[in-house]
Parts: structure tokens; sequence; C-alpha cells
């Protein structure tokens, strides 16, 4: 009887795959050839709590393009899949996508856009992910086809900085009395920007130190205990917000929020912080590349009505339904660009016309985005804000470090 | 079908040492190797990218097994000597100028050496005391892997961490970007490895190995050094998953540590157990379940999806969860059927139609 049962599973299973593999990929039935790119997004691993909302952005804005004419009468079919946060997963299915056919690929965290970033570029396939780490903007050599649309978290922690700074000096203190604890995510993500951090501390007599934050941690006592020995005056946390959020109310807890300044990168800086942390969140600083909901700028529009029409609201998707959004608006400007030059839709030309976007404007979420041959980060600029009243508000004009160079 | 061994006469010991002494078993490898050969010719490069995902896994299961399934000491510290493999392969062929093929191989030596350290605790620690033990090598690997400057950031002086990996070449072809030409490469390495573990215990070594997991003391009295051949089997395991680990490397174009956690010490343990404790075969059947499952859960989801039965927004939200459950409930499943692994199922087949169609 077993043996029957394993055989009829046997069968199911090899009837199943056949069937699947055969006919998993319809096309979609529109007019126009459509355009294919391939997405990872990670709906059900470490980062899934950003990861949704970011997933949610990328396809409405699809869906939002096929429902107005497509992309110069070609719709756009996105072929995407949940990675959980496993490179190897990720590596499957970027290989698997390619073999499909996409032109374009949205990736999402570091860990998977450093790894893929060989293939990216022997591929020839242009490649935006939601991760902002300096190492990937390299046109000249190691990631020829990744562009950047956030500003980098290396330009993040050192706007960050240069605002803390200025506010410390204001109030009379000495740069040397600055002391700046890093607590960063374990992995690529978390340390990618340290080292310009720290290299901009130096330049300004700052001390540094580096705390990781261990994943899956339900306490960082022992953490800021060591933050606290090391005379912390400023903490710079980049992570994502669910610790960023725990971190804050232990420091809270720990009598140490009530002395110090509290920043996050854009991975923490976002509402789900302040959900998580409540009062304690109040007065964080945020570096946000991308502006929070609340902020009434154009940029808002369009999605906040795709959102209407599909039942949710703003506010339920967060900033990073806008960031997926928008990020997706520069890839298919791109493939815009590309078509509208009668040009042949391959990777090579989509890179050669993102690399040609002056100034593409979103709307004021983001600074405007250029992309040039030579630099693949859209920007260098961003506003400081901090959580007054449970809200993100502006606490600083635009900050940009390409005028400042 | 059958291939019994029943009414084979050895006339010499040349053919008592025959590995498959019966027609019936010849052709069924020839088929094997036919099916391996053909695969490159008919697949995509997306399944012959799995093939290659599931040809490092086996040679990392069955370097496994030999540890756990034969030898009997648990180890939770795989994905720690994956790792030392993939980082020795690509730190010396990055800083040293080490032409890859000797590099994966000095990578293998030396994570046999780093297995036959953390085995010493094995002299004194059985059973789940050793599996901590060995869950120390996983976190002690982690940590150098996260802290230690040669690996950790100190690429081009940029702040990565992902180790990008110089192109291995072979005959012109590129291993990291060719999946045909690795699927090659690695099929011969695979063949390799089988061979000399299938060799391995009908050797004295091997056969020590197997006392020692039935009844260490037993093991002792008869001559065996215990701790000796403890650490033998460390190192020997660790070499092959070192071997693992190194193709591992050469076959990404880059690496970083988040592929070698826990998760994938215990992937690798889930594959053997499945798959069948000590037998070769048990490994590579394991590897093939456990890399093809998600893949295959996912082709279902995606048909699930498409196919307008299931085309709620709601639904696909809660797809990757459902397939996170499904892998876990599929490999329950399994072991609730044939607790023995897949060895047993495929050697219950054979018995099937062995006495098909007179059951008894």
């Amino acid at each position: 009887m077993k043996k029957r049962l394993f055989v009829i599973v046997l069968v199911l299973v090899t009837l199943l795959t056949g069937t699947s593999l055969n006919s998993g990929r319809i096309g979609l039935a529109q007019e126009g050839e459509p355009i294919k790119i391939g997405a990872v997004f990670d709906l059900s691993g470490a980062t899934g709590d950003v990861g949704t909302p970011y997933s949610v952005g990328v396809v409405g804005y699809v869906d939002w393009v096929n429902a107005n004419g497509g992309v110069e009468g070609r719709p756009i079919e996105l072929v995407s899949q949940d990675y959980a946060y496993d490179v190897a997963t990720a590596e499957n299915l970027y290989v698997q996508f390619v073999e499909e056919g996409v032109v374009a690929f949205m990736g999402w965290g570091t860990g998977d856009t450093e790894a893929l970033r060989g293939r990216v570029a022997e591929d020839q396939i242009p490649f935006m992910s939601a991760s902002y780490s300096a190492a990937l903007n390299d046109p000249a050599g190691e990631a020829p086809y990744n562009f950047l649309v956030g500003t980098t978290y290396s330009d993040q922690l050192v706007i960050m900085l240069q605002y803390m700074l200025d506010e410390w000096v204001a109030d009379d203190n000495d740069p040397a009395d600055m002391k700046v604890v890093f607590f960063h995510n374990d992995s690529p993500f978390g340390t990618s920007p340290l080292e310009d951090g720290e290299a901009f501390a130096v330049e300004n007599g700052i001390e540094t130190m580096r705390i990781a934050m261990p994943r899956g941690a339900t306490s960082y006592e022992a953490e800021l205990t060591r933050a606290d020995e090391f005379g912390v005056t400023h903490i710079i946390v980049q992570n994502v917000s669910t610790p960023a959020a725990l971190l804050v109310s232990e420091a809270a807890d720990f009598g140490l929020l009530e002395d110090i300044e509290f920043g996050c990168l854009n991975w923490c800086a976002d509402e789900i912080l302040i959900e998580l942390a409540g009062e304690d969140a109040e007065g964080v600083l945020g570096a946000l590349p991308f502006g929070p909901t609340t902020v009434e700028v154009p940029g808002q529009e369009i999605p906040s009505a795709w959102l209407d029409e599909n039942d949710m609201t703003l506010e339920e998707a967060t900033l990073h339904f806008t960031q997926g959004w928008w990020t997706m608006a520069v890839m298919v400007e791109g493939i815009r660009l590309t078509l509208a030059a009668g040009q042949e839709l391959t990777g090579e030309n989509i890179k050669a016309n993102l690399e040609s976007i002056t100034e593409f404007d979103t709307g004021g979420i983001t600074a405007p985005i250029t992309f040039t041959p030579d630099d693949h980060r859209g920007n260098r600029s961003l506003t400081i804000f901090s959580v007054e009243d449970g809200v993100w508000t502006a606490a600083s004009d635009v900050i940009d470090l390409r005028t400042e160079e | 079908m059958t291939a019994t061994q029943c009414g084979v006469f050895h006339e010499s010991y040349g053919s008592d040492l025959q590995l498959r002494p019966t027609t019936m078993q010849r052709i069924r490898i020839v088929l094997v190797l036919a099916v391996v050969v053909i695969l490159p010719l008919v697949a995509n490069n997306y399944l012959i990218r799995i093939s290659n995902s599931i040809i490092i896994a086996a040679i990392g299961a069955i370097g496994l097994n030999i540890l756990v399934g034969y030898t009997g000491q648990i180890s939770l510290g795989q994905g720690a000597f994956l790792a030392v493999g993939a980082y020795s392969s690509a730190l010396l062929t990055t800083y040293y100028d080490i032409p890859w093929p000797i590099a994966v191989v000095l990578a293998s030596f030396i994570t046999a050496g780093i297995g036959m350290m953390f085995g010493i605790p094995s002299l004194r620690l059985k059973g789940l005391y050793l599996a901590v033990a060995t869950l120390a090598a996983q976190q002690i690997v982690q940590w150098v892997l996260n802290n230690w400057d040669p690996i950790d950031g100190l690429q081009d002086g940029r702040a990565t961490n992902a180790l990008r990996i110089p192109d291995p070449k072979i005959f012109g072809y590129q291993l990291n970007q060719d999946e045909k030409a690795f699927y090659v490469f690695g099929v011969l390495i695979l063949i390799a490895v089988v061979i000399v573990t299938v060799n391995l215990f009908r050797t004295h070594v091997g056969r020590a190995f197997i006392a020692i997991r039935d009844q260490d003391i037993a093991a002792e009295v008869m001559g065996v050094n215990i701790f000796r051949y403890k650490l033998l089997a460390f190192a020997t395991s660790s070499f092959f998953v070192g071997l693992a680990g190194a193709l591992l490397a050469q076959h990404s174009t880059a690496i970083s540590w988040e592929r070698f956690t826990i998760e994938i010490s215990i992937q690798y343990l889930a594959m053997i157990i499945i798959g069948g404790l000590g037998t070769i075969s048990g490994s590579i059947y394991g590897a093939i379940f456990i890399t093809v499952l998600p893949e295959l859960l996912r082709e279902m989801g995606d048909f699930l999806t498409k196919s307008e039965v299931l085309n709620a927004d709601d639904f696909r939200l809660y797809l990757p969860f459902i397939q996170r459950g499904a892998f876990g409930v599929a490999i329950v499943i399994t072991l609730i059927l044939e607790p023995e692994g897949i060895v047993k199922m495929w050697r219950d087949i054979k018995n099937y139609f062995r006495l098909w169609p007179f059951s008894y």
C-alpha cells in the first residue's frame, strides 16, 4: 500500500512538473510585444517588512503604466518572484528570468546585488535595486550595468554626520568631543557605508565606533552598554526598521536617548519605526532619499490615486511603496527613451539611454535623478527629517554633496 | 529492472571486488550516465544551473554523510566548512594569483585541516554535545568572515563585503558564466568523488569509521584507534565539503557570508537524512530533493497564479509563505512515508518490480 502510494505521488509530481514547466509562463494578451522586466522581491525573508511595500510599488507602477497605454504602446510584463533574501535563490531566479528574455532587472538587497553584478555586466542587463551600497557605483569597472536611484548609503551617512556635526558645533561643542556609534546590521548591507563614514569622521576629528546588531536579537542591552562606556553622543543606525525600533526603545529605557542624538539611514527611517517605537521615536533623525508619505509633493499623487483604486492608502503603503514606484519609473524611463529613439531594446541601448537621463523629475520624492556614463549615482543629496509628533518632518534644507565638492 | 545478485558466482578475487557485478546493474548505470550526458543538450541554462547547484550540493552532502552517516559524528558546522573552502579558494586566487584549479585543491586541504581542528572535541563529546561543539565552528567562522580585514571590505579599498572571484577559465570557457562548461567539469568531479568514497568504505579506514558509528567501545576493543579515526573522518569529510565550497565559489561571481549560515548547515543535514544516512547515493538523492523542491514549489505557485484559478492579489501575497510551509510539509511527509530516506524508497521500488507480478 505504502509503495503504491509512493508511486502515485511520484507520477503526480512528474505530471505537475511537466505541466508547470511547459505552461507556467503565459504571456499577457495585449497589443504590442510585451517588454519583459525581471524582479526579485523579499516578501518572506529577513527584510520582508520593508520589502513587501517596495514590491507593491514596483508592481503598482507597472500596472499603472499598462493601464495608461504602456511604454510607447507596448505593455510591460513583470516577471517577479519572492527570493526570501537568499542570495543563491536570487541568482537562480536571475538566470531563469534572463533565460525568459527579460531586458532589465529589479533586484533588492545588497548581498544579491553585489553577487549578481558580474553576471549582470556579462549579460548586459541594466540592474536597479533597493541597495544603495556605494560599491555598486562602478560604471567603469565591476558594475557597469548597476544604477542607483537612491542616494548611496555612504552619502547618506556622510550627510547625516555633516548635519549632526553642524548642529553640534552650533551648540558650542568641540568636534573632538563628538563620539558617534554606528549600529549596523551584521551583513554587507549594514557595513557598506561605514568606511566612508569613518573617513569623514577622521577628517573632522570625530571619534567613531562600530557595533554590530546580531540578527534576531531580542535585546540590545549589551550593545548599548558598550556604546555608553564609549561615551556616545550620537548613534547612527544602518539597519531595517524592526530592529532599529527595538534599539530606540531600549535606548530610551536605558536613559541614553535624552542625552544623545539618534539617527537612522533610509532603511529604518520610515513609518514602521514610528509605529513600533511610539513616543520613543520622537526627535529621531532620518536620512531620507525618498520623501515620506506625509510630505505633500506632486510625486505622491499618481501613486496615491493608484492605491485608492486598489483599496489601499498611502499611509498603510509607507514610503517604501513610493520608493519602489519611482525606482521602477526611472528604469522604465530608460526603456521609454530607447524605444522613442527607435533603437532596438537591448540592455546595451537601455544602459546608454539611462546614462543620458538628466534631472529626471520624480515629483519631489527624491532629488532629481541624473545618470552619466561615469557616475551611476542618481543623486547625492537629500533632506534630513526628524520625527515631530509622530510624523517625519523636514529638519534641514536639501544637503547636496555634489555642490559641496 | 531487477538486479538480483542471486545466482551470481565469483570465481576470482577480481570479480568479487566488482562494484556492479550483474548486467542489469551495468545497464542501469549506463542509463543514468546517458541521462547525465543528454541533459545539457536538451535543457536550458536555468535547468543546467539547477543541475550545477545539485552537483555542488551532492559533493557537500557526500562529505557530510561520511562524518554523520558513516562515522556517526553529528556536525552542525557544515556551513562553516563550506565557507572555509569557498573563501580559501577565492583568497588564494585573488591575493596569491594561484591558478584556480590548484586553489580548489589547496582549499580542500585547508578545509580538511580546519575540520580536523574542530574535530578534536569529538574525542570527549558525543551526540548532541558534539553538535553544539561544531556549532561553535559555525559561529567562529562566521565571525571571522565578518570581521577579518582581508575578507571584509578590503576590495579596491572600498566598502563591500561580497568577495569578487576572479573569473575561472578552462579551455577558454568561463565557468562562472558558462553553465554548460561548469556542468561538464562538475559532473566529472562528482563521479570522481563518488568512486573515491564508495571505495573508501571498502577499505579498512572506511570500515573503522563504520565500526565507530555502530559501537565505539567495541571498535576500540577491536584495535581501532578511535581518536585517530575520528579525526580522519573529520578531515576526509571536510575535504569534500571544502571541495564543494570551493566549487561553489568558482561557480559564483562573488561570495558573501550570507551563503554559509547555520541554515545551510541544517539544510545539508536535511539532505542526508532525507536521502539516506550512511549511503552515497542517498546523499545525491537528498541533494536533488532539497535543491529541486523549492524550485518546483515556485513553478507550481507560478502556474497557479497565472492559470487564473487563483489570481487573487491576496493569494499572491501569501504565496511565499505557503511555499515555505509546503517545503516543510514535503519534508515531513517524505520522512513519515520513509524514515530511512529516499534510498530506501528506491530499494522498495526495485524490490516491488523484482517480485512482480507475484508479490507475497
